[in-house]
């Protein structure tokens, strides 16, 4: 089976596929699920699945973690799985360089026999159960084989106990899997071979789906494509679960936005339902918060959130004086469209915007000079506290935040290491409440791309949706199978 | 002249190396930034800029870079740590042959079509070849390898949509396979180089005397157009051709990306987008050294064409 990947995101893996040295890990889920299977996988429903781990306690009033693993699993070099090596792979994940390192508070890191890894914490988390999937401590490389290879090599032939095995792998380009015929779970996966190939764009990646050269392609984007792949009744379209919304980041620090009516003027004048069916043709949902759909504690609508009210927006405009902002983004299609969208919502209220698009580069290099006003963004991870949550676009520690908020820190700090869900989701419900009260940032849509499969390919996460993970879901590609059963 | 002309090729590298150094360098952002994304802490862009030396002055490292180089060492990739090297030889053939490829086909079509067009100025034929010139420079690469992955690969399915054979994989499967990518960088330049070709090869049928003698002589049209007028006509496309080896890298990068070809095109542009200063310096001084050559190549089919030009140096 043949799946394409983005050149420009999950389809580039410059850095190579070792867990602690692959920077880009986040978006190469299907590579490294595929080679290291994981300890958690998240299913359907935000079901969190135990995989090569069994299970997950909370001790010591949430700071001692007990990770029991699956036994008798063996790494692809024919080595033990067990507590020594994932041990191993944490400490060295928490040492790493990537952003996909895991963010617990850790103490120490031990073992208990040889099925029972022990994480000590200096203070609970609970997003902990939630967490393994947004950080590459989900992913087990064999330590043997990382010793005998050597980190260089290690990088272009890694050894996992996933599904697969790696054949042959070009940088950025072709990764080639086998089945692995020692995969703990009896019967998986179906595919006996599986590659993954990078392709520059969606355009290019349909058109070879529908010359039949691929099986599936992940995370389509432009709209007008995911339609008519829809249409063209040859593929299953599964618009997945988005966890991550597009906001308008404000940076309370400076002028305009460090007057509440300028950010008011900005929630009455954005019509984001308008955008939302206009442009992207309602594929993706409007939500008030920080969460997506697929995300836990997800809120569509937060009460006294202020919606899009022309005449409102005129009369702040014009108390005000006047106002000018400056609306930059990433350099990705659905942002650009977006920002484009806005500077014609806000002129009519007479908001004078200039807008500007950021390679990556330029774009951390505007938010550490801290003299922009307006980012559009995305915010938000399946757990809030988790990954690049709510925190990373709120919080005054980060250097990506427009709001320095004593009080929200404390409430996130609180929601983050409450241990019963209920009074969490209780939490952030307050925080939204909270940020949309001091009108902090505009939610617009959670968007989400699509995965396209050749009729007859089935999997979860490929032809069912799952809640996203940083932006995509992971595809659990050891149950993806095609009409025979196998490919 | 040979001797020479390579002499003179060295400082040129030197050039091309130092200035491929400085502009990668001032670029805004790092490797390490580029690497970590935009969730790292200026604390972890610290720490893996001084693990890959980037906290150097600059004419440090570029000299250290220079050093190596000069061993054959071409430094390693800061993002995969791969050699330089391995990386090159295992990208370049892939674009080599692409290019290639590219240039034969648009080549072996010019020649013929040009001479077709030349034989009778505004004739059918003239002006059939120059609307589709006319249009084939008017389309962009990118939007042209669309349409013939749609004819081709989608609706005929007589070729594949993407992906590269290697030729020890068959050499036919290994053709197939880049036939598409080719003519989407071939038919561009076929039209560029046929209206290049014509309006010489018309120049040289309407004002050089030789061709008067040629035809007083009762020396038939056609040949009078290949054997007379066509190799004094071939200055000016050997020219462009030289020329246009160096920026057709440009093109192969958007061209391998929709064809999901592993070549160099792709790696320079993921090098550069990742501020992979060493990537991009052995991609760079490696193209700069076949534009080199193929300007110097160039230079010795000029003399191969014009006989005066072996006198020049015989008489030297």
């Amino acid at each position: 089976m043949t799946v394409l990947l983005n050149a420009g995101y999950e389809g580039a893996w410059p850095a190579g596929l070792d867990p602690a040295t692959n920077t880009n890990g986040a978006a190469n889920q299907s590579l490294m699920n595929s080679i290291y299977g994981q300890l958690f996988e998240l299913g359907e429903g935000g079901k969190v699945i135990p995989d090569l781990a069994t299970g997950l306690k909370l001790e010591d009033g949430g700071k001692t973690v007990k990770i029991t693993l699956r036994p008798g699993v063996k790494f692809t070099d024919g080595t033990a799985f067990d507590a020594d090596a994932v041990a191993f792979n944490i400490k060295r994940d928490l040492k790493s360089s990537c952003t996909c390192r895991p963010t617990w508070p850790v103490k120490s890191v031990t073992t208990e026999g040889t099925d029972t890894v022990v994480l000590n914490f200096s203070a609970p988390y609970g997003a902990i159960s939630n967490s393994f999937f947004d950080s590459n401590a989900n992913w087990i490389a064999s330590p043997t084989a990382l010793k005998q290879l050597g980190e260089r090599k290690f990088r272009v032939t890694p050894v996992g106990a996933g599904p697969f095995k790696v054949v042959s792998n070009k940088l950025s380009s072709e990764l080639a899997l086998e089945r692995n015929p020692t995969y703990w779970k009896q019967g998986r996966p179906y595919l006996d071979k599986l590659t993954f190939k990078s392709i520059g764009g969606d355009e290019a990646a349909y058109q070879a789906m529908l010359a039949g050269q691929a099986d599936a392609y992940e995370d389509m984007s432009t709209p007008q494509l995911v339609q008519q792949a829809r249409k063209s009744g040859k593929f299953t379209v599964t618009q997945q679960l988005s966890t991550s919304p597009y906001n308008i980041q404000l940076n309370t620090d400076r002028p305009p936005f460090n007057d509440k009516k300028a950010r008011d003027a900005i929630y009455y004048a954005t019509d984001s339902e308008a955008i939302r069916s206009h442009i992207f043709n309602n594929l993706y949902p409007t939500t008030q918060s920080f969460t997506g759909p697929g995300g836990l504690f997800h809120q569509a609508e937060v009460d006294g959130y202020k919606t899009y009210d022309l005449e409102k927006a005129k009369a702040l405009v014009k108390e005000l004086g006047g106002l000018t902002v400056d609306l930059g983004t990433i350099n990705v299609l659905v942002a650009k469209n977006t920002i484009q969208a806005l500077q014609s919502q806000w002129a009519q209220a007479g908001i004078k915007t200039t807008i500007h698009s950021y390679d990556l580069a330029p774009l951390i290099q505007a938010f550490q000079g801290k003299k922009w006003q307006a980012m559009l963004q995305t915010a938000g991870s399946f757990d809030p506290a988790a990954g690049v949550g709510v925190a990373f676009r709120f919080s005054s520690m980060s250097p990506f935040s427009g709001v320095h908020d004593k009080k929200l820190d404390g409430m996130l700090g609180q929601a983050a290491g409450e241990l019963d869900q209920t009074k969490r989701g209780q939490q952030y419900a307050d925080i939204a409440k909270y940020m949309s009260d001091q009108s902090y940032s505009p939610f617009l849509f959670a968007f989400a791309p699509a995965n396209v499969a050749k009729k007859g390919v089935t999997g979860p996460g490929l032809t069912s949706a799952l809640p996203a993970v940083v932006v995509s879901p992971m595809v659990l590609w050891e149950e993806v199978s095609t009409s025979g059963g196998k490919s | 002249m040979t001797g020479n002309r390579l002499a003179t090729a060295i400082p040129v590298l030197w050039g091309v190396s130092f200035l491929t150094f400085l502009v990668i360098n001032r670029l805004p952002g790092d490797a390490a930034q580029q690497l970590l994304g935009i969730n790292a802490t200026p604390q972890q862009i610290e720490e893996l800029r001084g693990k890959l030396n980037l906290d150097e002055p600059f004419l440090t490292r570029y000299f250290d870079w220079l050093g190596h180089a000069l061993t054959g060492d071409l430094g390693r990739s800061f993002a995969s740590d791969q050699s330089v090297t391995s990386i090159l030889s295992e990208r370049l053939p892939v674009t080599f042959e692409l290019l290639a490829y590219a240039l034969i086909v648009s080549l072996l079509f010019t020649v013929p079509v040009a001479l077709l067009a030349a034989r009778r100025p505004n004739g059918i034929v003239d002006r059939i070849t120059m609307a589709t010139s006319m249009a084939g420079l008017s389309v962009a690469n990118y939007v042209l390898a669309l349409v013939l992955v749609y004819v081709f690969a989608v609706k005929l399915e007589w070729l594949p949509a993407i992906g590269y054979v290697n030729p020890a994989d068959g050499i036919w499967p290994f053709i197939k396979s880049l036939t598409l990518p080719a003519v989407s960088i071939g038919f561009p330049l076929f039209c560029f180089y046929t209206r290049l070709l014509r309006a010489d090869i018309l120049e040289q049928m309407q004002g050089e005397d030789y061709v008067v003698t040629a035809k007083a002589k009762g020396v038939g049209p056609w040949r009078v157009l290949a054997r007379h007028a066509l190799p004094n006509s071939m200055f000016g496309l050997l020219t462009v051709v030289g020329l246009n080896i160096g920026t057709l890298i440009g093109v192969t990068v958007i061209i391998e990306s929709i064809f999901s070809l592993p070549g160099i095109g792709g790696a320079l542009l993921e090098a550069i987008n990742n501020r992979d200063i060493l990537v991009v310096q052995g991609i760079v001084l490696v193209l700069a050294v076949i534009v080199v050559l193929s300007n110097l190549v160039t230079d010795l089919l000029y003399a191969v064409l014009d006989p005066r030009i072996r006198y020049g140096r015989a008489a030297a």
